[in-house]
């Protein structure tokens, strides 16, 4: 075992059903966290980032293979484990009749030594500007999503697992919460958190791993990813598009997939804009769109680049 | 922390004692006190007894030799309907020690905690069961007071222990119940199998009853209703023995539940 691991898998493995009708949610994960950084799990909904989460906590079965956190088995040692992490889970489901506060502090109670806890979560709720005193039926989506953090974060646990964290989190929060993360990373803890939200991988993960169809396809430092970022760009102008732009645009390295669909123009670009905003120039540009790729958009090009590597 | 489940079940469920005891101890009040007058108990007797036998279990009653005490009439009355309610209660209970929590999704953040799957079924399981306890002893101080207050002279020592007698077929239904919920994960189906459970443990104990013969014996024995009744406490001729043998299928099941919880997958 690697020393600063704090999870470590090695061909795990999930087959829901038996027979015909079994499906491979999982397929022989080999993947590894370290200590002190931020390891996000990218992929799209359905790839197999939930088992692979909840295989860890110990709430299902490997049908293959073994995983370690802190160097203990998850399955023989899983008490000990959930004394030191905090998790997070997709779709957070609470006692509806209870308070925040209720919930809080029978989780505290749970984990011991409850007062520091408790005083530790006011200070979290604080700062995510959450009202525990109201019932979890009475919450927003949102809010229920704070509570949720405020749950895991209480007990400042040595490793934090989440899934899916941001869900339903407003832009502010969001903000807010890349900043705890930050922070808990400088203390020396360890993350891993699952996401389909490329933007907030690329804004707080040291590492990410690109999982597909259970299948962990990649493991790369985010600066790796982001070499394959590009951007969907689309461009109206007031009249027709300038006369040997498109010719002049597929000649440039970091320009794809041109397009002219009457008086617009599509396009794909890898890199710096300055360029291309230079030739697009040309011409009277009433509407510039810039969408950001999809992780599938990113995950394919990713792939396609190291093919041609 | 060993006791946080417990306690925190208890804390949240405890009002389940007011809800079941006050309405079971209403009905025994009202029974207790139709019972004070002696030409309805009279007149009960009279009914029966011009009944078939199977009709006379029907009602809940296996002797006519019952209704020549106050106590006798009411343990046939009240404790045939109780035990009903009793199983309702212990079905619900039984679903409520994993399978609700499981079916909402919250079993995932309770599990993550540091608690093992059989602490934590152990934890409910008492809780509940001592709630059922709680709602028995409740729904009997309030029909043993009704006794005292309309009819002094009835031996509430047998009542009580006539309605203490029905908490052994309680702990089995939830545990079926807890059982059923560990093993199949999907609550709809743990709820049809539970309540098929008590109806064909109810109809074994009806039809052992009504009919004679070896196989109606064994029938009736089968059926948890057979040893939870206090109608052979009044007569005398109770077998504790009965008792213990659902205890002893209580504690197995209890076993079993835990150990098949402990092993599957949970939430899906």
């Amino acid at each position: 075992m690697v020393p600063n691991a704090i999870i470590e898998t090695r061909g795990l493995s999930k087959i829901y059903g038996s027979g015909a009708q079994s499906t491979t949610a999982l397929d022989s994960l080999n993947l590894q966290v370290n200590q002190g950084e931020i390891f996000g799990y990218l992929g799209p909904n359905g790839a197999g980032k939930t088992t692979t989460i909840r295989l860890l906590l110990d709430l299902i079965r490997p049908s293959a293979g073994a995983a370690t956190i802190f160097g203990d088995d998850i399955r023989a040692k899983s008490v000990d484990i959930h004394r030191r992490i905090g998790f997070l889970p997709g779709e957070l489901s609470l006692w509806e009749g209870r308070s925040g506060k209720q919930i809080i502090n029978f989780v505290a109670n749970v984990r011991g030594d409850a007062d520091g806890i408790l005083k530790q979560a006011e200070k979290i709720a604080e700062r995510l500007e959450l009202d525990t005193t109201k019932r979890v039926r009475d919450l927003s989506s949102g809010n229920k999503r704070k509570l949720g953090l405020v749950l895991a974060l209480m007990h400042d646990p040595e490793l934090l697992i989440l899934d899916e964290p941001t869900n339903g989190l407003d832009p502010l929060v969001q903000q807010t919460f890349h900043e705890m993360m930050n922070e808990y990373r400088q203390r020396g803890k360890t993350v891993f958190l699952s996401s389909h939200v490329l933007s907030e991988v690329q804004a707080i993960c040291d590492r990410v791993g690109i999982l597909r169809d259970g299948d962990l396809k990649a493991v790369e430092s985010v600066e790796g990813l982001t070499q394959v970022e590009f951007h969907h760009i689309e461009v109206s102008y007031r009249e027709a598009v300038p006369p040997e732009l498109r010719e002049r645009l597929a000649g440039m390295p970091q320009v794809s997939d041109v397009a002219v669909h009457g008086r617009r123009l599509d396009l794909r670009l890898v890199g710096d804009f300055d360029p291309l905003l230079r030739e697009l120039g040309a011409g009277y540009v009433e509407l510039l769109r810039i969408e950001e790729p999809t992780l599938e958009d990113i995950f394919l090009a990713f792939y396609s680049d190291k093919e041609k590597v | 922390m060993a006791g946080i489940v417990l306690g925190n079940t208890l804390r949240s469920a405890w009002k389940q004692i007011l809800y079941w005891g006050f309405g079971m101890g209403l009905l025994g009040v009202y029974i207790v006190f139709i019972g004070s007058d002696a030409d309805i108990v009279q007149g009960y007797a009279s009914l029966f007894e011009s009944m078939p036998p199977a009709m006379l279990q029907a009602f809940g009653a296996s002797s006519l030799e019952l209704f020549s005490s106050t106590e006798g009439w009411f343990v046939s009355i009240f404790v045939s309907e109780v035990i009903i309610f009793l199983s309702i209660f212990a079905v619900m209970a039984g679903l409520n020690i994993t399978a609700n929590d499981e079916n909402s999704g919250n079993l995932d953040v309770l599990l993550s905690l540091p608690i093992s799957r059989a602490t934590f079924l152990m934890e409910r399981w008492i809780a509940y069961a001592l709630l059922g306890l709680g709602i028995l002893l409740f729904t009997a101080a309030l029909t043993l007071g009704a006794m005292a207050l309309f009819s002094p002279a009835a031996d509430t020592g047998v009542v009580l222990l006539s309605m203490l007698n029905l908490y052994p077929g309680t702990l089995l239904v939830m545990t079926v119940t807890c059982l059923l919920a560990a093993v199949l994960r999907r609550r709809a189906v743990a709820i049809a199998l539970a309540a098929a459970f008590v109806v064909a443990s109810f109809l074994f104990n009806l039809i052992g009853a009504a009919a004679s013969g070896a196989i109606a014996d064994l029938m009736q024995q089968l059926s948890y209703f057979s040893h939870a009744g206090g109608e052979d406490i009044v007569l005398g001729t109770h077998d504790p023995a009965g008792a213990g043998a659902l205890l002893i299928i209580v504690a197995i099941g209890f076993l079993v539940s835990v150990k098949m919880f402990d092993s599957r997958d949970i939430g899906l």
